[in-house]
């Protein structure tokens, strides 16, 4: 059971947010990562098209053999992007947590641009109190 | 706990195969010309040009009459998304519900065509396997994911044919469903059939006992509402 790391991606699929947690998946660099990212978004407007019967959210879980990700959509189009183990259950109350320290630490932040990359170490101490090393 | 629809999808990225049980949302016919293959889902084909499009039941439209599509195998079309009616006359395999689509299903239809749609959904699970594949660096595939409207399950074979299944979001990992659809109905009626081209890029895999050993399967799983 263990976290490997945490995104977040703003409304128009730009990473802003990205930390590493216990060791599991590749070490890629920052480039990797937002290309992954802006795919992720892509994948997430697409997958709500496909639904076979009318209306469906954009994608929550994505399943591999050995890590999942967990993804929070919020009202303002804020995704919250978990990696954990295939056996995390707390996946989504995490998510849920960091959306309310996003919401204190960043948001409220009257020296933070919205939608640009997050530099706040307040939004740094709040995730690492809230998911420590990653391993639980 | 129900099952939506399967897609078979080819090693060249062309839809193979098409079924569908319970979809509300009825995908429209293919654009004609679109690069729907024949021979993939008798009801999904492109319409003639030349015949009119409005009337279900008009003779050259009926999906009883098979001398207008450019299949070269008999398809039948088993009337899914109603309650399966036991064939009564024998040939052919599955009786052919008079009026295709279910009345209401819009003729246009606020879904995608139907090439359209496997495209993108070849286009999902292929981003998807990249994705897994880089993030974890090893040679991992991509399982499944889950929407609050309907979980799509992956199962890959090592000849590069792709089983896609739709199903409710509760559903346990369909694995299992989509490997026994592989090594039952399609290694029998598709891959032993003589007269079925497998890997040609012109024509789908469906003919009729193909379609109906697939459909006996699925409804007789028990996750199969």
């Amino acid at each position: 059971m263990a976290i490997f790391g945490l995104w977040v991606i703003n409304k128009a699929g730009g990473l802003v947010y990205q930390r590493d947690f216990a060791e599991g998946l590749a070490q890629l660099s920052s480039n990797e990562y937002l290309v992954l990212a802006g795919t992720l978004h892509g994948i997430h407007a697409i997958t709500s098209r496909l639904s076979p019967i009318g209306a469906s959210s954009g994608a929550h879980v994505i399943e591999g053999e050995t890590f999942k990700m967990t993804i929070l959509l919020t009202a303002t189009g804020t995704k919250f992007v978990l990696l954990t183990s295939i056996a995390e259950t707390s996946a989504g109350a995490v998510l849920q947590r960091v959306y309310e320290a996003y919401a204190d630490a960043v948001m409220k932040n009257p020296f933070h641009t919205p939608e640009m990359p997050i530099r706040s170490e307040g939004f740094d101490a709040r995730i690492v109190a809230l998911i420590g090393t990653g391993h639980t | 706990m129900t099952i939506y629809c399967l897609y078979i999808f080819d090693r060249h990225c062309n839809c193979a195969y098409y079924h569908d049980w319970h979809r509300t949302k009825r995908p429209r016919r293919a654009n004609e010309g679109g690069g729907l293959l024949q021979g993939v889902s008798h009801a999904l084909a492109p319409l003639p040009a030349s015949a009119p499009a409005s009337a279900p039941g008009t003779p050259i439209t009926s999906p009883r009459n098979t001398l207008g599509a450019g299949a070269g195998v008999l398809v039948a079309f088993g009337g899914a998304g109603q309650p399966q009616q036991e064939p009564q006359s024998a040939p052919p395999l599955l009786q052919t519900q008079a009026g295709g689509m279910p009345p209401s299903a819009p003729a246009g239809g606020t879904g995608l065509p139907f090439d359209e749609e496997a495209k993108l959904v070849y286009g999902v699970i292929l981003s998807l396997r990249n994705m897994i594949k880089r993030l974890s660096g090893r040679d991992e595939t991509f399982v499944c994911y889950r929407t609050s409207a309907y979980k799509l399950h992956l199962f890959e074979t090592v000849s590069g044919y792709r089983f896609v299944m739709l199903s409710d979001p509760n559903a346990e990992s369909l694995r299992f469903v989509m490997r026994s659809i592989y090594t039952g109905p399609f290694l029998e009626y598709v891959v032993r059939n003589p007269l079925a081209s497998m890997d040609s890029r012109e024509q789908g895999v469906d003919n009729e006992y193909f379609r109906a050993s697939v459909d006996r399967l699925v409804r007789g799983l028990s996750v199969f509402l």
